[in-house]
């Protein structure tokens, strides 16, 4: 663990009664192995493609558009009011628009749901369901975590596809919030107004916890997915989809057929020619 | 072959015995068909359909001296860029560019591809220089490309690198402890290590405007280092214009801009959603003086945003777009002997370039330098630079120059002449009768007009149709006579209130702060705002009433203003003193700093009140507002703060300090201070 790097700044010092400062020690661990998954860790470097960010894309599209359906539905429940920021920091139309982008004007048809963002889906409804508290930990871990690492990445993003502008990189910007330094300090003001019993409080670290979990199971999903396609794509040695291969050998077979009616032909040439 | 030969060939063909019988030909055929589909269906590198192509760097023999490379290609600057995220990368690559607009080349590098070890070679190479563009990551580390370097440097205490000419530029974020801690590292240690350093280390905060502070640093870079190597521009002097002037006689007036901001027509026809683009012309309802007495000019105004469909909450910034007095704007036209109504544009020689123009165009020279220019700052060393051409007294023009380059005496004659004396654009052409620029250059070179945030002082629960703000009016003489007058507060204070024959308006938006009330009404709040600084607690104070009157139960409330005189500038006196007596204001402490011998400003009441205050903080959860001067105020108030934790917490300095940043991360202690 002590060779696993963190952008994230340290904190020193005792941890005190404050739900931000217990909840960033709870999944300090976590954070670290979150940002040291396969699929981060190329991120970072520069190395996503394409095809990968689309995926990506397609599952932060799945998670959000619960996640803030059970904060729209629990706005007022005592424990999301306080963190309740829909005009700062929804992310939903933002990924619609990226997808749009990236997957085209039928994108909705095309969105995949792997099996872990499925999971964490499932979760966030359940939790939205029975126990709205539960929430603010799942809240802080995407949103403050777009806010800091977040804007970091958005930019390897723009450099990493190529892109020239903001187009189809609306779900980094945040036009809401002029300092994200300060909307998170007023966030975590508000998270540390939420009045939690001991009992609900130990649920909430424990469930942020599990949201960074979920997070690292469905980069490592993504992982998966694209490394098996990436192999089935070396063996085609065309790439897919498969139709380019079929034509490639149709292609091979008339080239030829060329080669052979020419140099026929051009026998034939000659010996008529010598003749002569 | 004509068609006898062909076939008396033909003919003679059949006759002879052939060499190869047919079927032998088709066999042979066969054979090469066979063959050549083989090697085609050998692997063949295909580029994969639609994945984006990684620039991948050639795996063969790769040049690691950068002093190599650059004297195969020519090159005399080079850039070293530490970055992360690819700002550091992208300021090197444009300080790269901007070599060959002074005779020199430039090369943006990778420190992590090349070998550090060579910096000493620099001097093998005629006016050699090396710039740094280094962003810090984390806690003052270096980006992963410049950690070997950043290693190399720490390890190598006896390398010798006097013959290293160097500057760099820092990129950092202020909210961050270790602020440009690389960047400042680099520009210390290189000195240590005996280069000379040829500029002064250039600082970018990307809290507050990363690209500004870039181009700031750069105007005033390039001119010291051309001048240090006695280079003058390349080409002509008109080559260094980066935009082409067009005349329209004939254009229609709805195709001229006429201080519009983004749309043309967007101040005749409005449509949200408004924002920087596109301002919302508010009408004006109040402009009263706050003031009873003195010098100074303190006023309130309020802005009707009915029908905007603005929504806004206290605490928030009104961005407001002033402009120019007309009187200022004319004598430019006198001075310059133009036809300020002329219709122009300025278009970019770039064609690449995204910035087509410098400010919306086409339009009228009147126009740009009411509505899009800033004419009253003092004008940067750069635009002294690129005017002195046009100053026919050739003693004038070597002032010009020499304010702008970067020698001691240089650098004297622009603070005394330029700075201290604060002479704007109009000052400098009067002073200087034979600098004679034509206007559109130097429309060219003017920064733009900015808007000008003001902290909302009032609540919209209270008046969600009303934005209100108070101001100071600025106004002072300077060394030469003459009286400048600051831009926004001047236009504010003759704006007239919109009656129904005339409609009077402010250009605005919104912009969202994190300023903001604790959540729980009856979480204790501390508020510090003197001067004008009391603004966003206007709104607070409103807002706690109005909480009141809606029977919610409001905890502590406590006020610490100040002002000069309790009889001259104590602003909103009614509001506050009755605030206080409806218990809205829990406590109200006002300083007044000169109506006694010494001093006094809001801190010393902070100390005087130290217990009350502490209780508030340490056991009852109270949030801690500062609004107004950031320079002296701010500072004071936060070492006030640190000297009362640690008497009453029994804390360490060190302590303290940490309390009340920890403080500030939790949102318990908020800022909105301006310098």
């Amino acid at each position: 663990m002590e060779n696993m790097k963190s952008a994230r700044k340290e904190d020193t010092g005792v941890v005190g009664r404050d739900l931000s400062e217990q909840i960033k020690a709870a999944t300090k661990e976590n954070h670290v192995r979150a940002e040291n998954t396969q699929l981060m860790l190329s991120y970072q470097k520069g190395q996503i493609t394409l095809p990968q960010y689309k995926v990506l894309l397609c599952s932060l599209y799945e998670i959000y558009k619960v996640l803030e359906e059970e904060l729209d539905r629990n706005s007022t429940h005592p424990a999301v009011a306080p963190i309740y920021f829909p005009q700062e920091l929804a992310r939903l139309e933002a990924l619609e628009s990226d997808l749009e982008v990236f997957l085209g004007s039928d994108w909705r048809k095309r969105v995949i749901v792997p099996a872990a963002t499925h999971r964490y889906q499932q979760r966030l409804r359940q939790i939205g369901e029975e126990n709205p508290a539960l929430l603010v930990a799942h809240a802080y871990t995407r949103y403050l975590g777009d806010l800091s690492g977040g804007q970091v990445l958005g930019k390897i993003t723009q450099k990493s596809l190529g892109l020239s502008g903001k187009e189809g990189l609306s779900f980094f910007s945040f036009p809401g919030v002029s300092s994200p330094n300060r909307f998170k300090q007023l966030y975590r003001s508000r998270m540390n107004s939420i009045e939690l019993k001991e009992e609900e409080r130990r649920e909430v670290l424990e469930e942020a916890v599990s949201a960074f979990e979920l997070n690292i199971q469905v980069f490592d999903d993504l992982q998966k997915m694209l490394s098996v396609t990436m192999a089935t794509a070396d063996q085609s040695q065309s790439g897919f989809p498969a139709a380019p291969q079929i034509s490639q050998f149709t292609m091979r077979l008339c080239v030829a057929l060329a080669t052979v009616v020419t140099a026929t032909s051009t026998l034939l040439m000659i010996q008529y020619n010598k003749n002569d | 072959m004509d068609g006898e030969t062909t076939t008396h060939t033909l003919t003679m063909a059949e006759e002879e015995e052939p060499l190869f019988s047919n079927l032998d030909l088709f066999l042979f055929t066969l054979i090469v068909g066979l063959v050549v589909y083989w090697f085609m269906s050998r692997k063949k590198p295909e580029p994969i359909p639609e994945f984006k192509k990684l620039d991948v760097p050639a795996p063969t023999t790769r040049e690691t001296s950068f002093i190599e490379k650059m004297k195969k290609t020519g090159k005399n600057i080079i850039v070293f860029y530490g970055s992360q995220t690819g700002t550091a990368e992208e300021f090197a690559n444009r300080l790269s560019k901007d070599a060959q607009r002074y005779g020199m080349k430039g090369m943006a590098t990778d420190p992590e591809e090349y070998d550090m070890g060579e910096l000493s070679r620099l001097s093998e190479i005629k006016n050699s220089l090396a710039i740094f563009c280094m962003a810090t990551y984390g806690e003052g580390d270096p980006t992963d490309n410049a950690q070997d370097f950043y290693d190399w440097l720490q390890e190598n205490d006896d390398e010798d690198l006097s013959g290293l000419n160097y500057s760099v530029f820092a990129l950092g974020n202020k909210t961050y402890e270790h602020y440009n801690a690389m960047g400042k590292y680099i520009d210390k240690r290189l000195e240590e290590l005996g280069a000379k350093r040829l500029f002064d280390l250039g600082q970018g905060d990307d809290d507050g405007n990363l690209e500004e502070d870039f181009i700031s640093w750069r105007e005033q870079f390039w001119p010291a280092i051309c001048q240090h190597f006695g280079v003058e521009a390349s080409g002509d002097d008109s080559s260094i214009r980066q935009y082409e002037l067009k005349e329209h006689p004939d254009l229609k007036m709805n195709k001229v801009y006429s201080g519009e901001i983004g749309r043309l027509q967007s101040f005749e026809v409005q449509k949200p959603p408004y924002d920087s683009k596109n301002p919302f012309l508010a009408p004006v309802t109040v402009n009263r003086k706050l003031n009873e007495a003195g010098d100074r000019h303190l006023m309130h105004h309020e802005l009707d945003i009915t029908g905007s469909k603005i929504r806004y909450e206290s605490g928030d910034h009104v961005a407001i777009f002033p402009v120019n007095d007309s009187a200022l704007v004319n004598k430019l036209g006198q001075v310059l002997g133009v036809d300020l109504d002329v219709v122009f544009s300025l278009n970019n020689l770039d064609d690449e370039s995204n910035k087509k123009h410098p400010f919306p165009c086409p339009t009228t020279y009147r126009t740009a330098l009411t509505h899009y220019l800033d004419i009253t700052n003092s004008p940067r060393t750069n635009v002294l630079y690129e005017l002195a051409q046009y100053a026919s007294d050739p003693k004038d023009q070597e002032n010009m120059r020499k304010m702008a380059s970067s020698s001691a005496e240089g650098k004297a004659l622009y603070q005394n002449w330029v700075l201290d004396s604060c002479r704007n654009i109009l000052a400098v052409l009067e002073d200087m009768p034979s600098l004679k620029p034509p206007i559109d250059h130097m429309c060219e070179l003017l920064p733009r007009l900015q808007a000008r945030y003001y902290s909302i002082a009032s609540s919209s629960k209270v008046h969600p149709n009303s934005i209100h703000i108070c101001s100071v009016v600025v106004e002072y003489k300077t060394k030469t006579g003459r009286t400048n007058k600051g831009v926004a507060t001047n236009w504010l204070k003759n704006k007239p209130v919109t009656d129904n024959g005339h409609k009077s308006t402010i250009p605005m938006y919104i912009r969202k702060s994190q300023f903001r009330l604790p959540f729980k009404a009856t979480n204790p709040v501390i508020m510090i705002g003197p001067g004008t600084g009391i603004a966003p607690f206007m709104g607070f104070i409103q807002e706690r009433a109005w909480l009141k009157q809606q029977g919610k139960e409001v905890g502590e409330t406590v006020m610490f203003f100040g002002c000069r005189h309790k009889n001259e500038d104590y602003m909103y006196r009614e509001e506050l003193e009755e605030a206080e007596k409806n218990g809205v204001l829990t406590q109200l402490h006002v300083a007044f700093s000169r109506d006694q011998e010494e001093k006094v400003y809001v801190q010393h009441l902070l100390k005087k009140n130290k217990e009350a205050l502490w209780k508030l903080i340490h056991l009852e959860n109270a949030h801690i507002y500062v609004c107004g001067d950031a320079k002296s105020m701010a500072k004071d108030v936060q070492t006030t703060f640190h000297e009362i934790a640690e008497e009453l917490g029994a804390m360490a300095r060190t302590q303290a300090t940490d309390y009340i940043k920890k403080l500030m991360t939790k949102g318990r202690y908020s800022q909105d201070v301006w310098s």
